[in-house]
């Protein structure tokens, strides 16, 4: 970090914290992010509320990055809505809108420790804790998250749907798969199957749109955190369950049904006690179905950028080749 | 007349000399592109391997089901692959349209459906085949 963003940052720091003055010990760049930055910070602060060693998170957009308007600001109304209503997330502290500060708008959230690493966690039991408390835990997270509920005035930049949240889907999937150049007959099963079955609009909530095993983070004793806001949105909160419990974001562990890590049924205890009402089960195999559709049109859209020429990446290229096992997913699924 | 081995070939050699020496020798940071490049060397030797055979048959039997042909021509005409996007952009509406939902229609679209994903799949990961058998 250079002295000029290091001393701006001090000083808005020191004004946001009432603080007497503060020093950034240390920070480091994270590496990932194309569109943001990841600044790991230790802040020094004398005085204030507080006063005392910060250890942080800086998140910023990228100079270089695409123009995302009010990006940093509405994940930081997300987290503040979710840390509001209880969820466990990083304490989202600071936001700066204004670019005369560093150039760009960024926020400060408290710092969690873990790991996050799906294939990690799925394999190594010392993380997470006791893994029945973990699917408990992480029902019991979502359940709350889904307490979210629209109108919002803090959260109105995410728009509302009076359709099914399930047609709103079968209907953008069906648009990028018409637009794009290879034809997918598999996926026009599966959509046709889902449109077929579509749930009508039921519960209306904030879904977290990422929600599963990769995307929250543990240390040896439990959950610490929830990551990944950037696809939040109203709909449907069995869409979350489906995500959460479908076998292609179990990383492998294919026999522990919810995200790869523990039991299903522990997974709906913890959401249950929370929402305080039966979970379908019959729906949760619905957005099962969907989890995977979803999963394939991204997979579809992640290889175009690499085969457009947009970014070459050996990643990329690979995710193309998950479509098959999605496709023969789906089929099964929906074999009446 | 190419000189032996065949491309096929030296994909699974070089993919068996990373695996062997290179990915045990390399850092834990690097190991995970290295296995991406197994995996693709792997995926390209299979397509290799498999040939056009699998997608001539995909577009011989979307023939049938449409009662259609669609031509294709090693010149000037359109490539496999156009004749089989057009034919798969066609089962395609037609499935979306409702007509694969019921009836002797669905069971043959569904049996060919089942057909050409299991040859996909069997390209991309045929472990993922295996492992549901």
């Amino acid at each position: 970090m250079n002295d000029t963003m290091r001393s701006a940052l001090e000083r808005f720091v020191a004004t946001a914290a009432r603080a007497n003055a503060v020093a950034i010990a240390e920070a480091k760049l994270l590496s990932g992010g194309a569109i943001q930055e990841n600044w790991l910070v230790r802040a020094e602060i004398s005085g204030g509320p507080h006063a005392g060693v910060l250890d942080a998170v800086v998140r910023t957009d990228s100079p270089s990055g695409v123009a995302v308007s009010h990006g940093r600001a509405q994940e930081f109304a997300l987290l503040k809505a979710a840390f509001g209503a209880g969820v466990t997330v990083p304490e989202p502290l600071w936001l700066c809108e204004d670019r005369e500060v560093i150039g760009r708008p960024f926020f400060v959230m408290r710092r969690i420790a873990g790991t996050a690493a799906g294939h990690v966690l799925v394999k190594d039991e010392r993380l997470g804790g006791d893994r029945a408390k973990l699917a408990e835990r992480l029902g019991a997270e979502l359940a709350r998250i889904h307490s979210i509920r629209p109108p919002r005035a803090d959260l109105g930049f995410m728009p509302t749907h009076d359709e099914s949240p399930a047609l709103h889907s079968v209907v953008r999937f069906r648009a990028y798969l018409d637009a794009h150049h290879t034809p997918h007959p598999a996926l026009e099963w599966g959509l046709r199957w889902l449109e077929r079955h579509a749930p009508a609009r039921g519960d209306y909530a904030l879904v977290h749109g990422d929600f599963r095993t990769g995307n929250y983070m543990v240390d040896e004793h439990g959950l610490t955190g929830v990551l990944d806001w950037e696809f939040a949105h109203w709909g449907d909160p069995m869409e979350d369950i489906g995500w959460f419990c479908a076998r292609c974001w179990r990383f492998g562990a294919v026999a522990r049904e919810a995200g790869g890590i523990g039991a299903r049924d522990d997974f709906y205890r913890g959401y249950e006690s929370v929402s305080g009402k039966p979970l379908d089960r019959e729906q949760a195999r619905y957005w099962e179905v969907m989890a995977h559709m979803n999963w394939a049109v991204i997979a579809i859209q992640q290889a175009e950028r690499h085969v457009s020429g947009e970014e070459t990446s050996l990643l990329l290229a690979l995710t193309g080749h998950i479509v098959p096992e999605l496709e023969y997913e789906i089929l099964t699924m929906t074999e009446n | 007349m190419r000189d032996q081995p065949t491309g096929e070939e030296l994909l699974d050699t070089a993919r068996a000399v990373l695996r062997d020496d290179l990915i045990p020798a390399l850092p834990a940071d690097k190991r995970h592109a290295a296995l991406m490049i197994a995996n693709a060397l792997s995926i390209a030797a299979r397509q290799l391997k498999a040939g056009d055979a699998g997608e001539r048959a995909e577009l011989a039997a979307l023939e049938g089901l449409l009662s259609e042909p669609f031509a294709t021509h090693t010149d000037d005409g359109p490539s496999l692959r156009d004749a089989l996007a057009a034919a798969n952009r066609k089962l395609s509406q037609w499935i979306r349209a409702g007509r694969a939902d019921h009836g002797a229609l669905r069971d043959s679209v569904r049996a060919h459906l089942d057909d050409v994903i299991r040859r996909k799949v069997a390209e991309s990961n045929p472990k993922y085949l295996g492992a549901k058998a």
